[in-house]
């Protein structure tokens, strides 16, 4: 994937980047959308799935090798595998989780698509066709030295948060 | 391998002032020791862990007040984290009120049987996420602080784990949080992308200028400002709050009510004063809309709650307000905002803990948190009922409690903007601290006039933890109002420190 | 490649996160909604960093996982404790609390 960022940084037309960038975004959306709006939880995970996957790519077009991987790693290996643990524990519906009142869902989608519409316009007025020039991957190197030395003090408060969650959950979820 | 690992060696270790971090530090310690010693010493451990919590609180205050004397500011990482007098007033804050809150959980979490050591040490991560958020001057920092300060209390607001009305208030807050968390990045990653820096002061910097990237900037600082919003439960973000405080164990009711509200306006302040102060033409009209909306609802719902833990939640929306208020002028009258809020803030955590110590003490001997069962108070608990009606006034704001004191200084901010914004929202304070008055006076009422319902008047026995959390936050309450200057000598400091970084 | 590229797609996880949030009753569907958004943020913070050739956006986005992970975490134990006292996850039936 070095590779990828590297002939992106070289050539001007991008063409088989771009291609490759809309096949994989309209797959994410695709996926996305069936996430929101299948009744089904464990089809939920598993479109889920398909759009974690989809941004660990994204992140490779970035030049992003460390965050990608760790986006398979945590998403897809640890917080997918929790979910499913969770449909399963609670024994939703296998099958069809029945739907919701239609004017909810109605008021939600206004609100959507709101949304992307002042979204959309402020991006594009922001930033135009502003190109992002992608000079090789920010390596490991770059990203450790910044964690272990600017970052330091929200680094050491992440480990003391996952220690209490973990005490936490445990507590909450076992059995007494 | 070797010859990569040779190849870095161009790493330079940060410079750490280590009396800048020593309250973290030490709050870290005490966790850690906390959960360790229910490991080791077992049942005897787990007797002692409320001892240690409050010990560790107490302790915590050392290095705060060895800061202060050094009178320094202590930047560090090019900014990112600060120590100056307004942290250390935020932090000194954050460690009493914890303080309190631990005197209040003592018994109740001990007859409870409620996993007493992990409630401590989670209740002590909270704290310290509390303390980190007051230094905190970088994106990341306080999107890491705040996690810390709001996951331990979602568990605790589940913590009593058969009850289902606690597990409705846990997942209720849960969910809200998450999100509001998730909005609240979403408007960070557009700041980020605005200026290209994770520091809040070159976020100022490059949001100030004119031609920067605007349309972003903007909707990443609503943004940030609604998931604020639902921290600090304003109108309309305020639909957890009720539902939560009264689900959740009463101790922990009043840690979030308290110490976790400030947290999210200690977390505002900061971005606000630091991270974005030059685009008042955003976040002024906003906040200006949510400060007048929060008083106005909060009020008015509370006037029809019969429930004491739920009147006090919708008070909290009302005050939540008030203590948006002079933020909505913040362009106009600058340090003056800061000092309002900061005073506030400060006021109505001691006011706040104290209403809900009473609580806790009454429902001790009604197991019922019902306004009436507040009737007749005074005729078998005087003690309990003077310092509730003190709690209440100040609240209301009437002088010479703290409460008016706090409500004097918001409405000077706003009346000194001299804008016909800043006058319209003082017009909105004073109007609704009248139909607060009454939703508070009406308790009172009922506690002094009327009688016991059942004519039960067996007489409360108060245990000495509660006693002494009442004797702390009556005397703060009473002493922030007859002698304004143990405030405004804060203000004064603050004001030479600034905020900045 | 244009920024705006990684951003519109961004701002499209993020509304139909939105979307779920607001439109879903489960509580393990509320919580994947949130976790679009989470990664909506998540490709504009590296997008931004590349952009602005600042590492800060790769590290903000990996504590971003991390704490993602912690959250998911504890939302299963209080969805699961939720189960066994109610065997039920169904948002609307959660409303003892109101007023």
């Amino acid at each position: 994937m070095q590779l990828l960022a590297q002939v992106s940084s070289e050539t001007d037309l991008y063409v088989a980047q771009n291609i490759f960038f809309a096949v994989i975004a309209g797959t994410m959306i695709y996926a996305a959308f069936r996430v929101v709006t299948t009744a089904n939880v464990v089809h939920a995970a598993l479109w889920l799935v398909v759009v974690l996957a989809g941004v660990a790519v994204q992140f490779l077009f970035l030049g992003a090798e460390f965050v990608a991987v760790t986006q398979v790693l945590v998403y897809i290996g640890a917080v997918i595998v929790l979910f499913l643990f969770g449909v399963m524990l609670t024994r939703a519906s296998m099958g069809d989780d029945e739907t919701v009142a239609g004017e909810k869902r109605a008021m939600a989608a206004i609100v959507g698509v709101l949304l992307f519409a002042v979204m959309a316009v402020a991006l594009v007025d922001s930033f135009e066709d502003t190109r992002v020039d992608i000079d090789g991957p920010q390596g490991v190197v770059e990203v450790s030295d910044a964690i272990f030395s600017q970052y330091i003090v929200p680094f050491e408060a992440v480990s003391v948060l996952l220690l209490a969650a973990l005490i936490g959950a445990i507590v909450v979820a076992r059995k007494d | 391998m070797l010859a990569l690992l040779a190849q870095e060696v161009d790493f330079v270790r940060p410079a750490i002032d280590w009396h800048a971090v020593a309250p973290e530090l030490t709050l870290l310690a005490f966790g850690a020791l906390v959960t360790v010693m229910d490991i080791v010493w077992l049942e005897r451990g787990r007797r002692l862990t409320s001892s240690v919590a409050s010990i560790a609180l107490l302790v915590t205050m050392i290095p705060i007040v060895t800061l202060a004397l050094d009178g320094e500011d202590r930047v560090m990482f090019g900014g990112a984290f600060v120590v100056d007098n307004y942290a250390l007033v935020m932090k000194a804050m954050f460690l009493v009120a914890g303080y309190v809150v631990v005197l209040l959980s003592t018994n109740y979490v001990a007859e409870g049987d409620y996993w007493e050591s992990e409630y401590y040490g989670l209740l002590l991560s909270s704290i310290l996420g509390m303390v980190l958020m007051a230094s905190a001057r970088d994106l990341i920092t306080v999107f890491v602080a705040l996690e810390l300060l709001s996951i331990p209390a979602y568990m605790l607001a589940t913590w009593r784990k058969r009850d289902l009305k606690s597990n409705e208030a846990g997942l209720k807050y849960y969910l809200m949080g998450v999100f509001a968390s998730a909005i609240m990045l979403y408007g960070m990653s557009l700041l980020y992308g605005g200026a290209g820096s994770t520091l809040l002061a070159d976020i100022n910097e490059a949001v100030s200028v004119d031609g920067s990237p605007s349309a972003i900037v903007v909707v990443g600082v609503i943004f940030v400002i609604i998931g604020f919003a639902f921290k600090v439960s304003a109108f309309p973000f305020h639909t957890w709050a009720p539902d939560t405080y009264e689900g959740a164990p009463t101790p922990v009711t009043a840690f979030l009510s308290v110490a976790s509200k400030a947290a999210g306006f200690v977390a505002l302040l900061n971005l606000l004063f630091v991270g974005f102060f030059g685009r008042d033409d955003v976040y002024e009209p906003l906040i200006w809309i949510l400060a007048a909306a929060s008083m106005t609802v909060g009020n008015l719902v509370a006037l029809r709650q019969t429930n004491l833990v739920r009147m006090l939640a919708y008070s909290g929306v009302a005050q939540a307000g008030y203590m948006l208020a002079p933020l909505a002028v913040a362009s106009d009258v600058g340090d003056a905002a800061l000092t309002a809020t900061v005073t506030y803030l400060l006021v109505y955590a001691a006011m706040n803990l104290g209403a809900f110590a009473i609580v806790l003490a009454v429902a001790r001997k009604t197991r019922s948190a019902e306004i009436d069962s507040f009737k007749g108070l005074f005729g078998y608990a005087p003690g309990l009922t003077i310092a509730m009606s003190v709690f209440l006034f100040s609240l209301a704001g009437i002088p010479p409690l703290g409460g008016w004191w706090a409500k004097f200084r918001v409405m000077e901010a706003v009346i000194e903007a001299e804008s016909a914004s800043g006058v319209v929202l003082g017009v909105f304070v004073a109007v609704n601290s009248v139909i607060a008055l009454y939703y508070y006076a009406r308790i009172g009422l009922g506690m002094w006039a009327e009688d016991a319902p059942n004519g039960d008047t067996t007489p409360i026995r108060v245990p000495a933890s509660l006693v002494s959390a009442l004797a702390i936050t009556a005397a703060l309450t009473i002493a922030f109002g007859v002698y304004p200057p143990l405030v405004s000598e804060f203000d004064v400091t603050l004001l030479a420190g600034g905020l900045g970084g | 490649m244009l920024l705006n590229q990684f951003l519109l797609l961004s701002a499209v996880l993020f509304c139909l996160g939105v979307y779920g949030v607001l439109a879903r009753k489960n509580g393990m569907l509320v919580l994947m909604s949130v976790e679009l958004i989470l990664n909506a943020v998540n490709i504009n913070l590296v997008a931004f960093g590349a952009f602005r050739a600042d590492v800060g956006g790769s590290v903000f986005a990996l504590f971003t996982i991390a704490v993602a992970a912690a959250e998911v975490g504890i939302g299963l134990a209080i969805v699961l404790l939720m189960y066994r006292n109610r065997r039920s996850i169904d948002l609307t039936q959660a409303d003892l609390l109101k007023g």
